[in-house]
């Protein structure tokens, strides 16, 4: 075998060689005649003519080297170009078929793969540990907290089974367990610093930021790109402030790594001093969120103000996140053995009643290779769901050429019949008519990577849809492109297999006397038609479950404007600008922005209504009204005027305006399920309500009405509107009211707060329609694609309809023309047809139904306003299917018809 | 010219035998093997030229020979083959295989 490897690499050389050898071998001959007394010429001759054909000999011995597959693959594939070629429009739609569903395969997979699959770009990914924890919601069904988490900043999410998970964790953690640790060999916590205001050279501008450990870059085994990264001398309170920025921000702001180090920036008006630049591909431990940013752990005491020193001290509140690095030759099980005890151990002694002690959180350890994966929890289901949906495509293009190619086999067995009957082995006939299909196949494939680099940018842009900084990377890579690879190839031989098999039966005989048709009906062909319609109906269910949701969440009462108007946030504070000052600011940049020409009405927020909650309120704690407690309610800082520019309707009383200053008497705006909830049909203005926490009365001046507020989904919540003024936020959203397209008025708007303060950038500009929008991308994209993933289906399935009932037409020319020769009518003939047709489609549904109702109950929880067996939806679909159907069927119905009779039986 | 030789194909796959036989004693070129047979054979045998060159890719694919270049005899630039070990020993099998098939032969001539 290895001489056969070394006699390819340098076939052209041994070729040479051997015309030499044989060409010496003619003069040696031709010499040895010339001596015997032959003329030169006549010699030369002679010794030609003994020799034989000398190419066909210099063929056949270097034949010898290649072995026959080659040989015969070489052969197959040229005969297979020609048999492509030859029917020219069965290969370039099959083609095209296949390049769709490859396309839309690798499209998908790639998406996948980089929010899936992708390893953390640092060494050794594989023996990093996420640590997590797992325990009992803190609400009891009291509605009280009782937890050993007393406070929190960060995320919890649902683990299975009533449980909650959760990566965040006291800085105690820390400590406790990097003490002497068994199993990891660096252990490092960092978290989301949030967005922050940098100015390099007097340019300020949004950046967001990671608080990392002094461990960080360490245990994440990261070189920087230029300087130093972090380390554990930095990460002390008092030490020097200083930043690793990122590599594209050093590019952006500095024109390169080498020049950004030692400089100076102000990160929320603090100096520090960049010290290093993280690597290009390096993104921080969350693919969602590739920070500008890199600071110290201890730094947030210097920017977030003196009440974070209780971060570190108060081992109840749980903040930190944990990654670890696991000592070499320790596995996760061991380490989870190791650590999960002494957590234990230490979390009990946190526990301050017995309540909290019943349900203590117990440490899981997660592989870090992917990092954190807030993307895949948000995304693995719907993308599981779209892979689903281009699987299901790909299979139905492939049910769809096999079809297609049974019905070229039928055309072609009496080719095959001839080369069967004239020795050609069984196996050797498949292989060559598999080869022809894996060679459509992978035509296909080639044409599917162009399609799928389209389709990934489309993608990319549907899923990050709206938001900032979105860091998916999906791309070709070498993975991708084997799994399209493989996918063409096994696509080839599912609908080349059967079709070969079938077109080599070995009964000969039949084929060769029939000639051009007849024989038995095709079964197989049928099953591929209904499947095909099966799954088509599959798809259009699926699209039409998520247009309507879309068409539910558009058709929301919002309760306030959604066209016309234009959001921005502000962060004074981390321009400098600190309570009380920072309420006189805030309220004369609106002034401002409201004398705006053609502008009418400015107000501000502490967040935009759709985003509230998730965004945070200007207060969390226990509202009393009297004695009662008021639960679940929403608690907004608004600006003057806020409900006149939302055009929220105002039921009784007055809304807030210039007349409530930080001194004056607090007051509240309620909504009216509020107002009915708690006081009925008795008048609530004048009343009082209690922030427990805050220790603070508000009298209720206004009842609105209600709004949806912090989300589309959720019922209209219980919403209170607390004067801005009186809780003087850091962080505001400005809303103004514009005539036609908000953001002609952006650029205003800029030069408004430049010239208020150059220090404050305007972030997040959007309108007030797309970040509503914003809110149900996921719900967006999912029926754009559903919408388009079912049109290309339909049509496959009319495809394969389509050839169905040509071929069969075709096949049946005899005995459409004699029932015509007795007198049948054209529509007799025509109903003949369809009637096949809608049996086909029928007996499609039948499978289609029941497949649909079991699919569409996975896809419940990414519905809204739709039950997963909408009888509408499932008429809709079907009727939609039956119609093409009938269309696709309509073609072949009107050629059977238009059949010469006695055309017909003189070919018989 | 004389009498015309007999053509070797009295006993397919002899000359993969004969070859090894020829170059077990010498170097030699493509031609030199079938002047070679053809005199060590009384002019009895008349290698099919054609059939050489696929016989000898044949053999070195196998391993049994190795050709390399070098001069012959008329100083002429020729690929020169030589036999290897196991060229040898496939000359040990092929020999007693083919005195079997001899004898055998010789044999049935007899019993008639």
């Amino acid at each position: 075998m290895l001489r056969r490897l070394r006699y390819w690499t340098n076939s052209a050389r041994r070729s040479e060689a051997l015309r030499e050898e044989i060409e010496l071998h003619l003069a040696e001959k031709a010499a040895e005649l010339h001596a015997g007394g032959m003329s030169a010429e006549r010699a030369q001759a002679e010794a030609r003519r003994r020799f034989g054909n000398v190419g066909l000999k210099q063929e056949e011995s270097r034949e010898i080297w290649i072995t026959r597959f080659w040989s015969e693959l070489a052969q197959d594939i040229r005969y297979g170009c020609r048999a492509m070629a030859a029917n020219k429009a069965f290969s370039s739609l099959a083609v095209l078929l296949l390049a769709l569903g490859i396309g839309a395969n690798t499209a998908i997979y790639s998406l996948m793969e980089s929010i899936l699959l992708r390893s953390l770009p640092v060494a050794d990914p594989e023996s990093l540990v996420v640590l997590n924890w797992r325990g009992r919601p803190p609400l009891e069904g009291s509605g009280k907290w009782v937890h050993v988490v007393h406070g929190l900043q960060g995320l919890f999410w649902p683990g299975g089974k009533g449980a909650l998970i959760s990566g965040i964790f006291p800085y105690a953690v820390l400590e406790t367990l990097d003490h002497q640790n068994p199993a990891f060999s660096t252990l490092f916590g960092y978290c989301n610093g949030h967005s922050r205001n940098l100015t390099i050279r007097r340019q300020a501008t949004s950046a967001g930021a990671e608080f990392v450990t002094g461990q960080y870059f360490h245990g994440l085994a990261v070189s920087p790109a230029a300087g130093r990264l972090i380390g554990s001398e930095d990460d002390r309170p008092g030490a020097t402030p200083v930043a690793v920025i990122s590599f594209a921000t050093s590019q952006n702001r500095f024109g390169g790594p080498p020049n950004a180090i030692g400089q100076s920036i102000l990160v929320d008006s603090v100096p520090f001093t960049i010290i290093g630049v993280a690597p290009p591909e390096f993104f921080g431990v969350d693919p969602a969120m590739s920070p500008d940013l890199y600071l110290p752990l201890h730094t947030n005491l210097l920017l977030d103000g003196p009440e974070t020193a209780r971060l570190y001290s108060d081992a109840n509140f749980y903040w930190l996140e944990l990654m670890g690095r696991l000592r070499p030759g320790v596995g996760m099980a061991q380490a989870q053995t190791a650590l999960a005890p002494r957590f234990h151990q230490w979390v009990a002694t946190t526990a301050t009643t017995d309540g909290e002690r019943a349900k203590l959180p117990a440490l899981l350890l997660n592989p870090g290779a992917e990092g954190l994966g807030s993307l895949r929890r948000q995304y693995s289901k719907p993308l599981f769901v779209l892979l689903a949906m281009v699987g299901l495509i790909l299979a139905i293009t492939c049910a769809n050429i096999a079809n297609l190619q049974l019905a070229r086999a039928a055309a072609r067995r009496r080719e095959m019949a001839v080369r069967l009957s004239l020795g050609a082995g069984r196996f050797r006939v498949v292989r060559q008519l598999l080869t022809e299909s894996v060679m459509l196949a992978s035509l296909g494939g080639a044409l599917g990577v162009l399609f799928a680099i389209w389709g990934m940018r489309t993608l990319t842009v549907l899923f990050s849809h709206g938001q900032e900084n979105f860091t998916l990377r999906a791309e070709l890579n070498w993975q991708v492109l084997g799994v399209t690879a493989a996918l063409s190839v096994i696509c080839g031989l599912l609908f080349g297999l059967a079709p070969a098999i079938q077109s080599t039966r070995p009964d000969v005989m039949p084929a060769l006397k029939y000639g051009r048709g007849g024989g038995p009906r095709n079964r197989t062909q049928n099953i591929l038609v209904s499947a095909q319609i099966a799954v088509s109906f599959l798809l259009l269910v699926a699209a039409g479950l998520f247009v309507r949701t879309l068409d539910k969440l558009h058709s929301v009462q919002l309760g306030y404007a959604r066209e016309n108007i234009l959001l921005f946030s502000l962060n004074a504070r981390q321009a400098g600008h600190r309570a009380p000052e920072i309420t006189t600011f805030y309220e004369n940049l609106r002034k401002r922005l409201e004398s705006i020409p053609g502008v009418r009405g400015a107000t501000f927020s502490q967040s935009s209504l759709i985003s509230a909650g998730s965004a945070g309120g200007v207060y969390r704690g226990a509202i009393r009204i009297g004695a009662v407690t008021v639960a679940d309610a929403g608690v907004m800082g608004a600006g003057p005027h806020f409900l006149t520019t939302m055009q929220i309707p105002l039921l009784a009383g007055r809304e807030i305006d210039e007349r409530d200053q930080p001194g004056s008497a607090p007051v509240v705006v309620i909504t009216e399920r509020l107002a009915r909830t708690y006081f009925g049909n008795a008048n609530p203005l004048g009343r009082r309500i209690t922030f427990l926490d805050d220790k603070r009365e508000l009298e209720i001046v206004g009842v609105s009405a209600d709004v949806r507020y912090g989300g589309l989904r959720q019922e209209n919540p219980m919403t209170l509107f607390a004067a801005a003024s009186q809780f003087s936020p850091d962080r505001v959203t400005c809303a103004l009211r514009t005539p036609g397209d908000p953001l002609n008025y952006v650029r205003s708007v800029q030069r408004i707060v430049r010239e208020a303060d150059s220090r404050l950038p305007v972030t997040g500009v959007i309108t007030q329609a797309a970040e509503i929008d914003r809110t149900i991308s996921r719900e967006l994209m999912f029926a754009k694609l559903c919408t388009g993933f079912a049109v290309l289906a339909l049509l496959i399935a009319c495809v394969g309809l389509y050839a169905t009932m040509s071929y069969s037409v075709t096949r049946q020319v005899g005995e459409i023309g004699i029932r015509m020769a007795l007198g049948a009518r054209r529509g007799v003939v025509v109903r003949m047809i369809l009637r096949r047709v809608l049996l086909l489609a029928a007996t499609g549904l039948a499978l289609g139904v029941p497949a649909a109702l079991i699919a569409s109950r996975l896809v419940g929880s990414l519905l809204f306003g739709t039950r997963p067996d909408d009888p509408g939806t499932l008429a809709v679909a079907a009727v939609v299917l039956l119609s093409a159907a009938i269309l696709a069927g309509y073609a072949p119905a009107r050629r059977a018809a238009r059949i010469d009779p006695m055309a017909a039986l003189r070919q018989e | 010219m004389g009498r015309k030789p007999r053509k070797n194909d009295s006993l397919p796959g002899s000359l993969d035998m004969l070859i090894l036989r020829t170059l077990s004693g010498r170097d030699l070129h493509g031609y030199g093997i079938v002047q070679f047979i053809q005199q060590s054979s009384g002019n009895e045998l008349l290698v099919e030229e054609g059939s050489l060159y696929p016989a000898l890719q044949r053999l070195e694919l196998n391993g049994w020979i190795d050709g390399d270049w070098g001069l012959t005899a008329n100083n002429r630039r020729a690929r020169i083959y030589r036999i290897t070990a196991a060229g040898r020993k496939q000359l040990t099998v092929e020999t007693r295989r083919y005195a079997q098939l001899t004898l055998a032969i010789a044999r049935v001539m007899e019993g008639e």
